[in-house]
């Protein structure tokens, strides 16, 4: 089932009655979630990702703009009829009803034609347990599981009823490092094995990356980019996009654009062909950089990282934004701790510029 | 420096052995009172239950027997036949309005409950707030007027006096609104995503997680409807209609005053009884209900 | 959170609550109010037509009826009396009952006993025990098994309650029901407070080698402040409504054999008037309101001052 979001806007009115401040949620949002697809939705918290999970639940109505499911127009349907499975944060589960109850419960509110008999229902709700692997605790309390158990539960609970969409907010969130890691592939295993449009919500930029097949990043309610994960971290069309994806994060300096060259403090690091004499936002991937003893780029080294495969270089940049300077190199390389300063010379297209006043993307041809 | 040592430790010895003994007997003195005050909150039942097994003649003596030489259960016997009492009646009358009212009253505090912990509408905090100061005003103040209406609405001498007048409790609302608040909002999106409609999910969800206020809400209605006393006697005092405990009240008094002790005894006995299995079996439920509320049913 | 369009339906599950509190409680606030200011005001007589004149009459004629002083007067003696003692006997047996571990919960259970009761029923009980049966001699036959008790330590039996006692004595048998029906009460509260103070307060104490007593007054009593409070202004609340009690003892006469309404009080003075005379049943619900308030008032200022967080 494709998702299409057409102009989506929420604008909540304003706690304080006085000052009259309303706050746009989410801001004339519009994209087309393809059919079977896992999507991350991603942003800082308050970037309005959560408003809009709930608006295509149904939970909450849009201010403005429709909300399709294939070529159904939803968006005055109530959650009730709407067929999303949605997983919260803190699972919900109710807990007074076992496992089976509680993966049963969304079986027994079909009515009408969908209705099922005793029988269909415990095989659906014991094949949605045996898909996230539970069906061994199908009689415990939820408050008799493990967090990990609980986010399970909760996931079938969601699947069970064949939803046309599922959808989850922050499903890792509440799990320790460990946990984490297993329960993305586990959800990327899910959905390959059932075929449901699914998606996330998540402030973490690894976990999105590393599972979605297409990412949307958003800020204070506007959509910023969208894109396979790859090609966002490839091609970030602003700053923002750029500083959000990225472990390490990107390195952000201060620098402007003088005849074709891309200057650096005092320093010309590289061609950048056809763009204007301006000042502008340099960003740098940590792994755009080549230590190279004639490279044009000078740092101050502080300390030599060896973690096996790579090592990490930190060092400082009076032009920097950030404090540090993080750059990722092969382990092969081999760099004197104890040099004061390294030399880089940068892979260009590991190198974005940004216009100053807008943050937006200038591009520059790449030879 | 040894001797030191050793000085000290006969001393912190015998310190502590002079905190044992204080501790010891602040203990004995402790449970003395405790048993003392027992005995005495106690005395009362026992003594109901020994003076209803006396005979007469052996419950005028002089110096009292605190257990009868002959167990009598004639007085029992009197109690149930009686019949200036009509004991059955009394019992009747009593279930069947306590378990209408009963009933009802849980129906109208759970669905107001859930109205104001769930709901969202116009006025709604302004509504509870205006409800709440209803609790201030002593109950004496209703009747007057409650005698007017039920008497021009022609209710007196019925069960629905009995049991209308009385069947919302704005203080169970309240009781069961805190409760329903502490369920976490996330259960109700989820079971709206799950298909449910509000009641079902009230019946589903709400209801069984709030079972135990519930629960506590429905023994302190029927106790108070088996303990009822002056709304009952100023409306429905006529024989079909009369409750237990105004019956009770009346009954082993002959024209004189004089008072037939043992038999009436007998007769406390039993009406106390179904009070005496609610809190041997509910008392857990009672006194959570009660240490939240603070009113006597 | 949700959005919800369907504001009707709110409305609709509070309708039967609000009609039947409309009809039961919201009238009979204003309707109490417009009795008690119409002078001389009867039922029977606004049926029939007859107007009344506006004004404080009511409430005169309440201050200056016969029984009225005698209603106040027991009232707030019996207040003033249990609501003390039975607050520091409570107080007494919670500790007591925090400060144990065999037979906590045993005892517990016993204490709370009297709360599950009928006021009325166990009151006979109490008569009973206070009651004197007359026989043909110069001593009753029967004096009574609290009698019974009082001569076993060498005192003089008592006439408690029947016709001829006198009134101490027959407050002294007030108080002693009164206060064994508030004590579970009372008891259940302030040992739910006890069990929830901190325990580290009192092992802070220790070692700072606190005394007992100390310990009791200045960290004990003032957390428990709130409950103490809490039970102080609802026993004050109760015993200015008192009355099944003084009927499960003296019967709906109120008073020994003799003595009628001689321990009536103010909810019996109202109760009286209703069916005959509105207007004054009218004004004195309005003062006992009034006087309750106040006396909440008072205790909440009070506790404000002297409860400690």
């Amino acid at each position: 089932m494709k998702v299409v979001l057409q102009n989506l806007t929420k604008i909540f009115p304003s706690r304080n009655k006085k000052s009259g401040e309303e706050v746009v949620a989410v801001n004339d949002f519009t994209f087309e979630i393809p059919d079977g697809k896992l999507i991350g939705l991603l942003g800082p918290s308050g970037c309005g990702k959560s408003t809009t999970l709930y608006m295509i639940s149904g939970l909450q109505k849009p201010t403005g703009g429709k909300i399709f499911f294939g070529d159904d127009d939803v968006t005055e349907l109530p959650t009730e009829s709407r067929g999303v499975g949605l997983v919260f944060q803190n699972y919900a589960l109710y807990p007074h009803m076992t496992v089976k109850q509680n993966i049963l419960f969304p079986l027994q509110n079909l009515k009408g034609a969908d209705k099922m008999s005793k029988a269909e229902m415990l095989k659906r709700a014991t094949e949605a347990a045996k898909l996230v692997q539970i069906d061994n605790l199908m009689e415990r309390k939820p408050s008799e599981l493990s967090g990990g158990q609980q986010q399970r539960v909760a996931i079938a609970r969601a699947l069970v009823k064949m939803p046309r969409v599922l959808l989850l907010d922050e499903p890792l969130s509440n799990l320790d490092a460990r946990l984490r890691l297993q329960t993305r592939e586990e959800i990327r295993r899910i959905q390959r094995e059932t075929g449901i449009t699914t998606i996330f919500v998540t402030h973490d930029q690894e976990e999105a990356m590393s599972i979605s097949d297409m990412i949307v990043v958003m800020k204070l309610g506007v959509l910023q980019q969208i894109g396979a994960p790859q090609e966002v971290y490839d091609d970030p069309h602003n700053l923002f996009v750029a500083k959000f994806l990225g472990t390490p994060p990107i390195n952000v300096f201060e620098g402007a654009v003088s005849g074709g060259k891309l200057i650096i403090g005092e320093q010309a690091v590289l061609d950048v062909p056809g763009v204007a004499d301006q000042d502008v936002y340099v960003g740098i991937r940590p792994e755009g950089f080549i230590p190279e003893e004639n490279g044009p780029m000078t740092c101050n080294l502080s300390s030599v990282e060896v973690m096996g495969r790579d090592s990490s270089l930190v060092t400082t940049h009076t032009a920097s934004l950030n404090p540090l300077v993080r750059s990722i190199i092969d382990s092969d390389i081999k760099v004197d701790p104890a040099a004061e300063t390294v030399n880089f010379s940068l892979k260009p297209h590991k190198v974005f510029i940004f216009n100053k006043e807008t943050e937006d993307r200038i591009y520059f041809e790449v030879n | 420096m040894s001797d030191f040592k050793t000085m000290q430790a006969k001393d912190l010895q015998k310190a502590s052995a002079q905190q044992r003994v204080v501790k010891v007997g602040v203990q004995i003195v402790t449970y003395l009172f405790l048993f003392t005050m027992a005995l005495i909150v106690i005395f009362p039942f026992y003594w109901m239950i020994i003076s209803s097994l006396k005979e007469m003649g052996e419950y005028r003596q002089s110096i009292p027997t605190l257990f009868p030489k002959v167990l009598d259960f004639a007085n029992y016997a009197e109690v149930f036949t009686n019949e200036d009492l009509l004991l059955g009646q009394l019992f009747f009358n009593t279930l069947l309005v306590g378990v209408i009212s009963t009933a009802l009253s849980l129906v109208i505090t759970v669905i107001s409950a859930f109205a104001f912990a769930r709901l969202e509408f116009k006025g709604k905090n302004a509504l509870f707030a205006a409800l709440l100061a209803t609790m201030m005003i002593p109950g004496e103040l209703f009747t007057i007027t409650n005698y007017q209406t039920v008497s021009s609405f022609g209710w007196k001498e019925t069960y629905t006096v009995l049991i209308v007048p009385f069947l919302v409790s704005v203080f169970y609302i309240y009781l069961l609104r805190q409760n329903f608040m502490q369920i976490p909002n996330e259960l109700y999106l989820a079971a709206k995503v799950d298909g449910t409609s509000d009641i079902k999910y009230l019946w589903k969800v709400m209801i069984p997680l709030a079972l135990p206020t519930i629960i506590s809400i429905t023994i302190l209605k029927m106790m108070g409807s088996w303990n009822s006393y002056m709304w009952p006697r100023l409306v429905a005092n006529d024989d079909a209609h009369r409750l237990i405990t105004n019956g009770l009240r009346t009954a082993f008094t002959n024209a004189e005053g004089v008072t037939d002790i043992p038999v009436q005894m007998a007769a406390v006995a039993v009406v106390s009884f179904p009070l005496f299995l609610v809190f041997i079996f509910l008392r857990k439920y009672i006194m959570k209900g009660v240490s939240r509320s603070g009113i006597k049913g | 959170m949700v959005d919800s369009k369907h504001q009707w339906k709110a409305w609709l599950y509070l309708a039967p609550a609000i009609v039947l509190l409309l009809i039961f409680t919201v009238w009979p606030i204003f309707n109490t109010i417009r009795m008690s200011l119409l002078e001389g005001y009867t039922t029977m007589q606004d049926v029939a037509g007859v107007s009344f004149n506006f004004g404080i009459g009511n409430f005169k004629n309440v201050l200056e009826y016969h029984g009225f002083i005698t209603c106040l007067k027991n009232t707030i003696l019996l207040c003033v009396l249990t609501v003390p003692i039975s607050t520091f006997l409570a107080l007494l047996i919670a500790v007591a009952l925090n400060s144990i571990k065999p037979l906590q919960r045993f005892l517990q259970t016993v204490f709370f006993m009297p709360y599950v009761t009928n006021s009325i029923a166990i009151g006979m009980v109490f008569a009973a025990m206070f009651n004197m049966i007359i026989g043909g001699g110069a001593r009753p036959d029967s004096v009574g098994i609290v009698n019974n008790v009082l001569e076993a330590f060498g005192f003089e039996y008592i006439n408690w309650m029947n016709a001829g006692s006198e009134y101490w004595a027959n407050i002294v048998v007030m108080v002693v029901y009164i206060v064994w029906n508030a004590l579970p009460f009372k008891i259940l509260i302030l040992l739910g407070g006890l069990q929830s103070v901190n325990k580290q307060y009192y092992e802070a104490a220790r070692v700072d080698s606190t005394p007992r007593w100390r310990v009791f007054t200045k960290i004990t009593i003032p957390l428990l402040s709130p409950m103490l409070a809490y039970v102080i202004i609802t026993g004050f609340i109760g015993g200015f409504k008192e009355y099944s009690s003084i009927v499960g003892i003296f019967g709906e006469k109120m008073g020994p054999v003799g003595q009628q309404y001689s321990l009536d009080t103010m909810v019996g003075f109202i109760y009286r008037a209703i069916g005959n005379n509105e207007g004054r049943a009218s004004a004195a619900a309005l003062i006992l309101f009034g006087i309750i308030f106040i006396v909440t008032m008072i205790n909440l200022y009070v506790s404000k001052k002297k409860t400690h967080y």
